[in-house]
């Protein structure tokens, strides 16, 4: 490989940056899958590839996707639920790889959350 | 790269290899590609984390959850249920001892949230093998902004501020050491990096070398631009493999980059490095010697001055620093010396690494900013003593620092006051001591250490430690005399003055200093020949307990000397005369039983042989730990 | 009747035997007691080893300031006859009377004339003619040869080759046959003592061939208040072997090393690169077993 010069670095680093936001730490809001054995049964591991893939089309850094255990909806898997920084969860079900999309571009880009999709908002009261 | 959802940062430290990480990580791979997960989960080697008391470990990101201990049989189940389903597994998590709730969040660790990392910064969220990695956390930047906007009299005046200070132990200021050297008039110059990390007990060096090399290859190359050099040295000790390595690939990762050799990044400055390894001598840490060393001479000090910054290696001026120094060079450049010389004392600036270690919870390597009291350090960083006993001292500074008694847990730690209660910083080894350890085989360790190590130049240094090691050793067989002590102190104080370099001049530290905080076990030692923590072999027996002792046969079976007399239904008993005081009977006895004691002090209560066991009542937990009778 | 007085007549002179700090002294202390003395050194002057020393022990005086104020006085004493290049040959009698023979060397110079320009020595043909040792070359065991010739020419260029060349000539045989060090030294050009005096100051050279397995106990300090004294013991008792030896079918190493930098997984040993942490006495026969097993001599386990 050739020696970089000065804006060649510049452009590495900016370029690395990408590939390791997840070790920074800010985020912004936060993506759950939920994977229970119905969701995963249902679809969900697609759900997940396909935020991802929206995640990296974008290059938004300060959002995180993440699963969990089974959310005790199972008819309605897959599903995801969406917490934007200081605004209530949204929980979405039945989703497909394309709805998941619409989501991260309305919901996360956007800011507003897709109700056609939406299951309701908040999450279960704590006992 | 791809995005992904978790990334996992396994400690990949020599600390973790050696408790089998690379078994891990070849488990983890073959579990994430067995549920299909490697686009989304990424594993990612990391250096040292820090916490090797934990490992092999690994911390689970975005979350930051840390799992520690981990065994190959766990990883299954762990892929499984977190990374694949979302559930962390609780029973892998941190749990304080004697707590037990685990603490999942590396963030909520009380080891983890009382530090302050700057040299650190990178640990364990960077693979040390790929330089992109690097890059992407600001790398190289410090290196940018030095070519492109400081003259080297700005970087200089830039450390001075900073109030940088040498992190090798003696404390010396960086910025004044390079403007020595920049205004040598002989070319060429040098910079060398002494990672000759001798002190027992300290291995921060190591772990910067294992899990960042790239922040040393920039400091240093930022010091070369500062004092006019255009190579250095990375001067390494051979028992290191794994840093030299590391420290290889990164070297050629910085080199193929164009950030090291000829005319860096189109600048017109030209820089290289080159790796020189020790070979085991612990003199070669002292900077004359390295550079001797180096040269292929017999690594002996010499006289100071000319200081090496003046005539250094091949005759020329050189600066030597320590890796940590050299670490801290790019944050200094990159975040400016007046935020830097806001973190730490009026004297003592920044943050220093120790490694915490010996008779600790929580033993591993530590950033802390100067100025914390040892007591935090000790009760909330390393989680206090093991099996609530108590704390005793705090040996710093290796085989020249001294011991810290339990009186001064309150002491701020930086290089003054440290010196000022007879110890010193040293390279931050940090060894804590609890009411088991005797103070006398301590300082009769170091002065061993110290007697192997003396390279023989000074006759003080030499012969000086050779007859305080033999007082030292004759007070632990119990032959100690009245007027040992008084003798100690002279001719400690006699070594100090007398030796040429910093090994002699050290040397006697950790015997006043034991002396001075200690002395009464010495006393205890020379006059009643008892050895108060039951640790000195001549001035200890073992002995069964026979109310307690259960007839188990375990430790007559496992005793070397056979000097353990037992048969079934019968009290076991210690043959004195042919006992080695290897200790292995005290460790196979059931703890349920505890029967075998240790005495030092009072004779040994006579047991005769046939007498039958008194049988307690039932053994708690007669399922788990069967009894051969 | 003689009184035992005439027969043995104290006289009033005293010899000293050695010139040293000592010698010289003494010979300062009898000669103000009004004593004649006869210093005596087999060496051209008197000074002895002092006058070779930068310190003294154990206050670090300079040794020359100590000694010069003496060797003038001593110079100018009437009372202290110097004898240099001398040895004595016998000496006869009792206490307060003996008889020594003393026999003077020759110095070729003429002591009371000679003002020390060192003229004499520049113009000398012969001192400076050295005459160079005929040393045979040395020439390697096949065994050796190529792999050693291979390292020397590779570094022989580099500032500084010494320490390379030894680090991977240890790391190719485990230590330095003595034909080895001969072989280096000639190609690097440094003398033999140079060579020897590093191959034997650094840890991790030997001199002596050592075993397939080094073992490496961990003695630093964290190691050593864990316990690691015992496992060395029980190493030692498993192999039957002492620290810093080798077993006899050169199998296996004990050392003693400070600090692996392992003070996490305190007590420590490493056998060859790998770690073992968190050691107890109890895993030292297994381990040894393990290397026994991976040469192929299987531990056989009785009954």
């Amino acid at each position: 490989m050739a020696k970089l010069t000065l804006d060649e670095l510049r452009k590495k680093r900016a370029e690395a940056q990408k590939g390791i936001y997840l070790r920074e730490g800010e985020f912004r809001g936060k993506i759950i899958v939920h994977m229970g054995t119905c969701g995963i049964a249902a679809g969900a591991r697609g759900i997940v590839a396909a935020f991802l893939e929206e995640l990296e089309r974008s290059g938004t850094k300060d959002i995180m996707v993440t699963t969990s255990g089974c959310a005790g909806l199972c008819s309605k898997e897959p599903m995801a639920t969406v917490e934007m920084l200081n605004t209530p969860p949204v929980k979405y079900g039945e989703l497909t790889p394309d709805k998941a999309r619409n989501i991260f571009k309305e919901h996360i880009v956007g800011g507003t959350a897709v109700a056609a999709y939406a299951l309701g908002m908040g999450s279960e009261r704590g006992a | 790269m791809a995005a992904r959802r978790i990334e996992l940062m396994l400690c990949t430290g020599t600390g973790c290899v050696a408790g089998g990480a690379f078994r891990i990580k070849q488990a983890l791979e073959e579990e994430i590609a067995r549920h299909g997960l490697p686009d989304e989960v990424s594993l990612v080697a990391t250096g040292c984390n820090g916490f090797c008391g934990q490992g092999p470990l690994l911390v689970a990101l975005p979350e930051k959850i840390f799992y520690g201990w981990l065994k190959t049989e766990d990883i299954p189940f762990l892929v499984q249920e977190h990374f694949l389903k979302g559930r962390p597994v609780q029973k892998l998590m941190f749990t304080p001892p004697e707590k037990k709730e685990p603490i999942p969040l590396l963030g909520d660790i009380p080891f983890f949230n009382k530090q302050m990392l700057l040299v650190l910064r990178n640990k364990g969220l960077i693979d040390p093998e790929k330089i992109e990695d690097y890059l992407a956390r600001d790398g190289y930047a410090a290196l940018e902004k030095v070519l492109t906007s400081m003259s080297p009299e700005d970087v200089i005046e830039e450390i001075t501020k900073s109030g940088l200070r040498g992190r090798g132990g003696a404390g010396f200021p960086t910025g004044v050491k390079w403007k020595v050297c920049r205004n040598e008039l002989k070319t060429p110059k040098y910079v060398i990096c002494n990672c000759d990390e001798g002190d027992p007990g300290a291995y921060m060096d190591r772990s910067v070398f294992e899990s960042d090399p790239h922040a040393v290859i920039e400091g240093q190359t930022i010091a070369g631009y500062a004092i006019g050099a255009a190579h250095g040295y990375i001067y390494v000790r051979s028992e290191y493999p794994l840093a030299i390595k590391r420290m290889q690939i990164a070297l050629d990762q910085a080199q193929e980059y164009g950030l090291l050799g000829e005319n860096i990044l189109g600048t017109g400055f030209s820089f290289d490095l080159e790796i020189r390894e020790g070979s085991g001598a612990f003199v070669c840490g002292e900077e004359t010697s390295l550079i001797h060393s180096i040269e292929g001479k017999s690594p002996e000090p010499r006289q100071r001055p000319p200081f090496p910054a003046q005539v250094g290696i091949w005759g020329c001026p050189t600066v030597i620093n320590n890796v940590e120094t050299l670490a801290n060079v790019p944050i200094i450049v990159t975040r400016g010396a007046e935020w830097y010389s806001q973190i730490g004392t009026a004297t003592s600036k920044g943050t220093k690494i120790f490694s915490l270690v010996g008779k600790i919870n929580n033993t591993g390597l530590i950033e802390v900013p100067m100025g914390i009291t040892l007591r935090e350090i000790v009760y909330e960083i390393g989680g206090g003593i093991p099996g609530n006993k108590q704390f005793k001292a705090v040996q710093t500074g290796g085989p020249s620092g001294g011991c810290i008694p339990n009186s001064l847990i309150d002491l701020p730690i930086d290089y003054e006051s440290l010196k000022e209660v007879g110890s010193m910083m040293g390279s931050g080894g940090m060894i804590v001591m609890d009411e088991d350890t005797c103070m006398v085989d301590v300082s009769k360790f170091f002065i061993q250490f110290t007697n192997d190590e003396s390279c023989g130049k000074c006759t003080v240094c030499r012969d000086g430690s050779d007859a305080l090691l033999e007082v030292l050793t004759r007070i632990t067989e119990g032959q100690g005399m009245s007027g040992d002590m008084e003798f100690l102190e002279e001719l400690g104080l006699a070594i100090k003055d007398g030796s040429m370099c910093g090994l002699g001049q050290t040397l006697p530290n950790p015997v006043l200093s034991t002396l001075k905080y200690f002395r009464d076990e010495y006393e205890a030692h020379i006059t009643e020949k008892r050895c108060p923590a039951k640790v000195c072999k001549n001035l200890i027996a073992y002995w069964i307990d026979p109310q307690l002792c259960q007839a188990c046969l375990i430790c007559h079976r496992e005793c070397p000397a056979e000097s353990i007399y037992g048969e079934k239904q019968m009290v076991h008993v210690i043959d004195q005369n042919k006992c080695t005081k290897c200790g292995t009977c005290l460790d196979v006895c059931p703890p349920r039983f505890s029967a075998v004691k240790k005495l030092s002090g009072e004779p040994v209560p006579a047991v005769e042989r046939g007498i039958k066991v008194e049988r307690k009542k039932k053994p708690a937990r007669p399922e788990q730990e069967k009894v051969q009778v | 009747m003689l009184s035992e007085q005439s027969l043995n007549p104290r006289i009033g002179a005293a010899l000293v035997v050695g010139g040293g700090i000592g010698g010289m002294q003494a010979a300062l202390d009898l000669a103000a007691g009004g004593i004649k003395v006869y210093l005596v050194d087999s060496r051209p002057a008197i000074g002895g080893v002092m006058a070779q020393l930068d310190k003294t022990f154990p206050t670090n005086d300079c040794a020359m300031c100590t000694m010069a104020p003496r060797l003038v006085e001593i110079g100018r004493h009437r009372d202290i006859e110097i004898l240099t290049l001398s040895d004595v040959q016998s000496i006869r009698g009792q206490p307060g009377n003996f008889h020594v023979t003393v026999k003077k060397r020759p110095r070729f110079v003429n002591e009371t004339k000679c003002t020390g320009c060192g003229t004499c020595v520049a113009n000398c043909p012969v001192r400076n003619d050295v005459q160079p040792l005929d040393v045979p070359r040395v020439e390697l065991e096949p065994a050796y040869r190529d792999k050693v010739a291979e390292i020397v020419r590779r570094h022989r260029e580099r500032h500084g080759p010494l320490m390379p060349i030894l680090q991977e000539v240890n790391t190719a045989f485990n230590y330095f046959p003595a034909s080895v060090l001969s072989y280096i030294a000639q190609e690097t050009g440094y003398p033999f003592s140079h060579v020897y005096r590093i191959a034997t100051f650094y840890n991790a050279f030997s001199v002596v061939p050592r075993g397939k397995f080094v073992i490496n106990v961990c003695m630093g300090t964290t190691c050593y208040v864990r316990g690691s004294q015992r496992l060395m013991e029980r190493f030692s008792d498993t192999l039957k072997i002492k620290p810093e030896e080798t077993s006899p079918d050169l199998l296996f190493t004990l050392k003693a090393v400070r600090c692996i930098g392992c003070c996490g997984l305190a007590p420590a040993a490493m056998v060859g690169d790998t770690v073992y942490g968190k050691l107890t006495v109890k895993e030292v026969s297994g381990i040894a077993n393990k290397y026994r097993g991976a040469n192929g001599h299987g531990q056989t386990h009785a009954g």
